[in-house]
């Protein structure tokens, strides 16, 4: 049985990840369904004390979505979308930033899309230039960078290990490590293998975080399948039997290694192989309750922010409480809920 | 804006959110949008009498760090009630058909050249269609790889890149009005392994719309969803500026998600303000509000490459199948988004 994951000599990919100075983009998803998960990309930031910026000040944002769940869902035009991203990379070169952080997987993937496009189509620059200027008086300027904000919580895994977390992946009354199942989003090392952090096969920003702060990384058979969020299966609801189906897969194939949690980078796996769990014992029989939580908030709750208050944890459909009795974080469970019915 | 309506009138009814869309009809395109705009950047006193019916006035604990909210007017304090209601689908049908007429464009008028096209021309033509493929081995790995291939017995990948590679039109014609044009969960796992770097995800999305752009799609279930697609995420991202709005994926609409989740469905909007994200406020984060100057900005993106071509394309569609049906476009709406 094997439990853990490291890249065949050779095979680790590695990404030039810059150091500071981002500008955030938002995620719908995220924003919808975990919306604790998205602010704690920007406290993290803080905390290592990185200059960072989002579209505008809050009365005035300026942030809009990069179109990815339309542009997959196919309502929008690859044109439209690169117009709507070219506006954004626009207004942060306005305001001074040059490297784009993305909360989401596929917003990452479409930014980075429309870098390759004006690689490979001669002349889309200044087309897209054009455009831009007739739409809103804007110009395009590419980017120097464009990651996702895990690139950034990998590179500094071991000052947050270190310097910050108040706790580790490790069950307090034993001592063992914890055994955590990563789930690489497929807008992250599938589309784009060589941006992401060790490429599809051997991705190691989960597993680089996993290692950096105590825990055990899991390989299992469908380590790689996709959660199956898959737009229009997921939000057509007569379509979400697929999202379902994936989610049972991933679920049976890794639950002999009887994980402790599952981590994420990716929006929709965060959400469909966390609230799918409780369809999918429904469906089976078969009680997982696997934590699923993303890296942000694994961070957050190892810091020893509040899990209610900051974190968010109440947003999920698998009780995270059960794994923070085995690390030892307190919580107080009257914070749950506002109203008296939980 | 008004003129294929002669019988619009400015009169705007003061209970438009309980008016079926049959009622919206006679009124003028630009008292509707105008309608719309006012009702929803009337603050919730005001908005109960003409709106009708009680607003969700569960007020959030706000943290003690976050702005006050920002003035009413600027930031559409009546969304939430307007979204994805009937009133909302006909004031968006009216509004993009005059920005296609008033912006026009170069790639709006391209899609629109584009459908009268052979789809060999379009393969050879559309951005995406014409770097997505290079060749094929046959090895099969896309389809070994796929999720989808694994679910619908039916699906298979390669078969959708051999009939791109073929150059025959019927074949083609074929694929666009099949159901299987529409099980790719666009995940990209078929995309590392393809020994031609093919982008078999970016070929299918082109194809599918194409499909839309001809009326194909209305030949599969799965198509017909795309109407349901264009009010969900085009709906969201012409009038909130993100493909998703937190109040879609309410606890009714999402039963699998368990209990729990509509636990927390129950006091959502105090739950994300907790943790600093802004429900329906102005913000940065989750739910936020864009001042009025962004959502310009954003349709203006979106109207100059082109996607106003499709959308209208799909309300013509849908429109012509309602008709054919004998049912409104409402009751149209409802049958392809739970249809399947």
């Amino acid at each position: 049985m094997r439990t853990t994951i490291t890249a065949p000599a050779g095979e680790a990919a590695s990404k030039e990840i810059p150091e500071n100075d981002f500008f955030l983009t938002p995620s719908c998803v995220l924003g919808a369904l975990n919306p604790g998960t998205e602010v704690l990309i920007s406290r993290i930031y803080d905390l290592l004390g990185l200059r960072w910026t989002a579209a505008g000040n809050r009365p005035d944002s300026q942030c809009t979505c990069c179109t990815g769940i339309a542009s997959h869902g196919d309502v929008m035009s690859m044109e439209s979308t690169l117009l709507v991203v070219a506006r954004l990379w626009s207004i942060a070169a306005q305001m001074g930033f040059e490297n784009i952080t993305t909360a989401c997987v596929t917003s990452f993937a479409i930014h980075t899309e429309c870098l390759e496009m004006y690689q490979h189509e001669p002349g889309l620059d200044k087309r897209v230039d054009r455009w831009l200027q007739e739409a809103c008086g804007r110009r395009l300027q590419i980017p120097r960078h464009v990651v996702h904000a895990s690139d950034i919580v990998y590179r500094y895994r071991q000052a947050l290990g270190q310097e910050f977390m108040r706790y580790r992946l490790v069950e307090k009354r034993t001592g063992r490590p914890l055994r955590i199942v990563d789930h690489v989003g497929c807008h992250y090392a599938k589309v784009f293998p060589e941006k992401s952090v060790g490429g599809s096969d051997w991705c190691e920003v989960l597993t680089g975080m996993i290692r950096a702060w105590g825990g055990e990384t899991v390989d299992y058979p469908e380590r790689n399948h996709c959660c199956g969020m898959g737009f229009r299966q997921c939000m057509i609801r007569p379509n979400r039997g697929y999202t379902l189906a994936c989610v049972l897969k991933k679920l049976e194939s890794m639950e002999p290694w009887k994980p402790d949690a599952i981590l994420t980078n990716c929006p929709g796996c965060n959400v469909f192989l966390d609230k799918e769990q409780w369809a999918a014992k429904e469906l089976s029989g078969t009680t997982y309750d696997i934590p699923t939580l993303s890296y942000t908030e694994l961070v957050g709750l190892l810091l020893g922010w509040d899990p209610y208050e900051v974190v968010g944890i109440q947003a999920h459909t698998v009780p995270v409480e059960p794994l923070l009795d085995k690390i030892g974080i307190a919580y107080d469970k009257s914070k749950e809920w506002f109203s008296r019915h939980g | 804006m008004s003129k294929e309506n002669p019988e619009a009138t400015t009169k705007v009814p003061d209970d438009l959110l309980a008016k079926e869309h049959e009622e919206l009809i006679p009124i003028a395109d630009d008292a509707l949008v105008a309608a719309y705009e006012c009702l929803r950047d009337q603050d919730d006193a005001e908005s109960q009498g003409p709106m009708g019916g009680d607003l969700n006035s569960h007020e959030p604990p706000g943290p003690a760090d976050q702005d006050p909210p920002a003035s009413p007017g600027r930031t559409y304090p009546n969304i939430r009630r307007l979204h994805g209601t009937p009133f909302e689908r006909e004031k968006d049908r009216r509004e993009t058909r005059a920005w296609a007429e008033r912006c026009g464009g170069e790639m709006q008028e391209w899609y629109e050249v584009a459908r009268t096209k052979p789809c060999t021309w379009w393969l050879e033509n559309h951005l995406v269609a014409r770097h997505s493929l290079d060749g094929c081995i046959a090895c099969g790995v896309c389809t070994s790889l796929c999720p989808a291939a694994e679910y619908y017995e039916e699906y298979d990948p390669r078969v959708i890149i051999d009939t791109a590679l073929s150059n025959d039109e019927a074949r083609l014609v074929d694929l666009l009005k099949s159901e299987t044009l529409w099980y790719c969960g666009q995940c990209g796992s078929c995309k590392p392994k393809c020994p031609r770097e093919n982008n078999l995800m970016g070929l299918i999305s082109s194809l599918r719309f194409l499909a839309q752009l001809k009326g194909y799609h209305l030949c599969s279930v799965r198509g017909r969803q795309q109407y349901a697609a264009r009010h969900l995420w085009g709906g969201n991202l012409w009038n909130r500026a993100c493909s998703l709005y937190f109040r879609n994926v309410d606890a009714e609409s999402h039963a699998d998600f368990g209990p729990r989740y509509a636990q927390y469905q129950s006091e959502v909007e105090p739950q994300m303000t907790r943790v600093g994200a802004n429900p329906d406020t102005a913000g940065q984060f989750g739910g936020r509000k864009v001042p009025p100057e962004t959502l310009e900005e954003l349709r203006r993106c979106v109207a100059g490459g082109g996607t106003l071509a499709l959308w209208n394309r799909l309300e013509e569609q849908a429109l012509e199948e309602a008709r054919r049906l004998g049912i409104s476009i409402e009751e149209y709406f409802e049958r392809v988004r739970s249809e399947g």
